[in-house]
């Protein structure tokens, strides 16, 4: 992590150049300069004249204080920016941002926020993300108004759809009449914001400092009151390298966060009453551990009602190894249910519904025609209308539109309530029936389903997973990517029993997430002092390979482990898929979908940019070697890749 | 068309147990196996995925497997026709799947029985 030191002379400089400057703008040679000769306890700070004369170009001196006692308004915006806890801010440089970015840099000295360099906007946004999901609060990101943004969007889709928090600042320059000519007014927009309007939860463009203050307090507060997601925030270059004079007389509002929508007393004492009556009731979670007492709570639930779980994975909400988790044989015991609740689902249709990706596409109804629903989600709160993530709409016969977790307590004790002598035995009975196939499923991962192609190559992701869980299982250790491309074997091999084991995916499947959200996650577990391991696809690496050097040069301690099968493997099946459908075969599905012919050889990228890279490894009998290898460099601190040329899923 | 369907998948089993008695060849087999792409679903050596179930090792019947090939539409697995994958590449298929040997037991590999 940079510390960089404050340079005394610079310092001291802008201070007195601040003083300086009121007649600066309006008289910009020598001017300023007389001006501050009458301020005590400042030295006469060098004239513009002074300064073009130094560096040989024509010089403004920026920031102009009216007053005394005035000072650069982006100094205020650190102010606002360190009253709501922003730790960090990732930025890609701009000149519409320079004046945050320098007040930043001079004022803040680097320190609450940081600044963290990303080498493309989507990467820092994927690095908000993560960072989100472990810390629990928003990372800050400036970005240049107009193309900084559009580069962003895509990793906005991702974090609306994954209900990540992010405060979105970005420049602009919107005055027509006093902006640069050429590329500052190419970059300037009338709405910069429009772009993400669709899928960010809130944005603004304040034409005041103390309304910038205000607007970026709302934004923080939006995005941290349930369902999470991403605001955005227009600060305009003229109030960046404006001046808050003391007669503006600014305040910064109190941060203080809203309490997390809780479900109405009467519904959910109906949903417990349903629950508490069910002979098989089950447990759908998604999206729905905000804080790490979500999953001790569900365990409460699970184990009273004596009720199947089935985790979506989309955040670590269940014990993998607990006796009521059936995730595996989800299909089956969703078939047999007759109470089923869904926790901040997504698509609580695909649960019950199924849906075959055939020539003639095939829908059915996968659960039992008269399972009763309840849904308890606080997505019902905040939906937009263009983009789709919000899924088929499904009918549900309880619908709780609120925050799961904060609904949580409540629903334990009406449950509980609700539950007699008779209903307490029959729960008994379901976990021991549940636990007996639990421990079945888990023999048989282990002892059968593992062991095939277990000496294969490319490697197996039965054996890729084993291997590393070898190396991991007594550290302190968290997975910061979704496993599902391996064919979930670290969740049907490793213990995910800690609340902090697991962040899910990317939400909205835009590729590109993957090395960003995991650098972003790494940086919140850091001062933890856990080992963090990225399952990292290649195709996903190859749209932000940049992001390796972001985690290099903030010396991010985590482990990655490509999964790499050569190919956006997803894609192949599609083509395939169609090629059988036409009657024209399958030889050219790799046309197009393949990352073969060459090679990416990402342990030499991974070294490129100062990163260990190990591999490729193509035989399993190394894995091992490279990986107790790979561990040491994390524990001593640094980032390193180790290459696994590997089956595809 | 049913009876006609009927008919005609019959005489393709004919036809495929026919070669693949003769001259099943597990090196084509393989060749073929990667070229269709049963890998992408079904793992290098059939051991299945996520994407599919394991086909290997032990194999179902050569029939069995054809009948899945040529009528998956009852499935997500994209159907093979005749023209795209002929029944002398179903049995080479079949007769590599037939080679890949059964994996050590669980309980042999020390990995395997991590806590």
């Amino acid at each position: 992590m940079s510390n960089d030191k404050p340079s005394v002379d610079r310092r001291k400089f802008l201070t007195a150049a601040a003083v300086s400057g009121a007649a600066a703008v309006s008289a910009p040679t020598g001017v300023g300069s007389a001006q501050a000769q009458g301020v005590a306890g400042f030295t006469k700070p060098p004239s513009a004249a002074d300064m073009e004369a130094e560096i040989g170009q024509p010089v403004r001196i920026a920031a102009t204080m009216k007053e005394e006692g005035g000072r650069p308004g982006s100094d205020f915006m650190v102010d606002v920016l360190r009253a709501m806890d922003i730790d960090y801010v990732a930025t890609n440089p701009a000149s519409s941002c320079r004046g945050l970015h320098e007040s930043i840099n001079n004022y803040a000295m680097n320190k609450k926020p940081e600044l963290l360099t990303a080498m493309h906007e989507e990467i820092a946004t994927a690095m908000a993300h993560g960072y989100a999901k472990v810390s629990g609060k928003p990372m800050g990101l400036l970005f240049h108004g107009t193309v900084g943004i559009q580069h962003a969007v895509m990793a906005f889709y991702n974090a609306w759809c994954d209900r990540a928090p992010m405060l979105v600042m970005s420049g602009n320059h919107g005055d027509a009449a006093h902006r640069a000519p050429g590329i500052p007014t190419t970059h300037a927009a009338q709405d910069p914001l429009a772009i993400a309007r669709d899928f960010t939860k809130w944005d603004d463009q304040p034409g005041s400092l103390q309304a910038s203050a205000e607007s970026l307090m709302r934004a923080c507060k939006i995005a941290m009151t349930p369902p999470y997601g991403p605001v955005c925030v227009s600060l305009d270059a003229h109030l960046q390298e404006g001046v808050a004079n003391p007669s503006d007389k600014l305040r910064i509002p109190k941060f203080t966060r809203s309490a997390p929508p809780q479900g109405d007393s009467g519904a959910v004492k109906e949903a417990a009453q349903m629950l508490a009556a069910a002979q098989n009731p089950v447990i759908v979670v998604d999206r729905a551990a905000r804080t790490h007492a979500f999953q001790g709570m569900l365990v409460q639930l699970a184990e009273l009602l004596g009720a199947a779980v089935v985790d979506q994975l989309g955040r670590q909400n269940f014990p993998s190894r607990h006796p009521l988790n059936v995730t595996p044989r989800a299909r089956g015991v969703i078939a047999t249910a007759d109470v089923i609740i869904g926790l901040e689902l997504n698509d609580f249709w695909g649960i019950v519904n199924s849906y075959a990706d055939v020539a003639e596409a095939r829908q059915d109804k996968r659960a039992k025609a008269d399972v009763r629903l309840v849904s308890i989600n606080s997505r019902d709160l905040n939906l937009k209308a263009n983009y789709q993530e919000f899924q088929r709409f499904q009918d549900v016969d309880v619908a709780i539109a609120a925050d799961s977790e904060a609904t949580m307590p409540a629903l334990i004790e009406a449950v509980r309530a609700a539950m007699n002598g008779d209903m307490r035995a029959a729960a008994e009975r379901r976990i021991a029936s549940h636990a007996a196939a639990t421990q079945k499923q888990s023999e048989r991962f282990l002892n059968v389903d593992a062991t095939y192609a277990w000496d294969a190559s490319p490697i197996s992701t039965a054996r890729l997973s084993a291997e590393l869980w070898n190396v991991i299982k007594d550290l302190d250790w968290a997975l910061v990517s979704r496993d599902v491309r391996l064919s979930n074997w670290p969740h049907r091999i490793w213990n995910f029993d800690k609340p902090y084991q697991y962040i899910g995916d990317s939400g909205g499947a835009g590729q590109g997430y993957g090395m960003g959200a995991a650098i972003g996650a790494a940086l919140a577990h850091r001062e933890h002092g856990r080992f963090v391991v990225n399952l990292q696809g290649d195709g996903d690496l190859m749209y932000g390979p940049g992001a390796i050097w972001s985690a290099v040069h903030h010396k991010i301690p985590l482990l990655t482990v490509m999964h790499n099968n050569r190919a956006y493997h997803q894609e192949i099946m599609h083509v395939q898929r169609v090629g059988n459908w036409r009657d024209r075969g399958v030889d050219r599905a790799h046309i197009g979908t393949t990352i073969d012919n060459p090679h990416v050889d990402f342990a030499t990228l991974a070294k490129s940019m100062g990163m260990e890279g190990i591999g490729p490894i193509s035989d399993p009998k190394d894995l091992g070697a490279a990986f107790r290898r790979a561990v040491q460099i994390v524990k001593a601190g640094e980032p390193v890749l180790v290459d696994v040329v590997s089956q595809p899923r | 068309m049913k009876t006609i369907f009927t008919l005609a998948f019959s005489a393709s089993l004919v036809a495929l147990t026919q070669s693949s008695a003769l001259a099943a060849d597990a090196t084509r087999g393989k060749q073929v196996y990667n070229k269709v792409g049963c890998y992408q679903c079904h793992g290098y050596e059939g051991q299945g995925a996520n994407t599919g179930p394991r086909l290997a090792p032990e194999p179902m019947a050569v029939e069995g497997l054809s009948a899945f090939l040529r009528n998956a539409a009852s499935t997500t697995m994209p159907p093979y026709s005749e023209k795209v994958l002929s029944d002398a590449d179903v049995a080479d298929i079949h007769a590599y799947l037939s080679t890949i040997k059964k994996p050590p037991a669980g309980k042999s590999i020390p990995l395997l029985n991590n806590p």
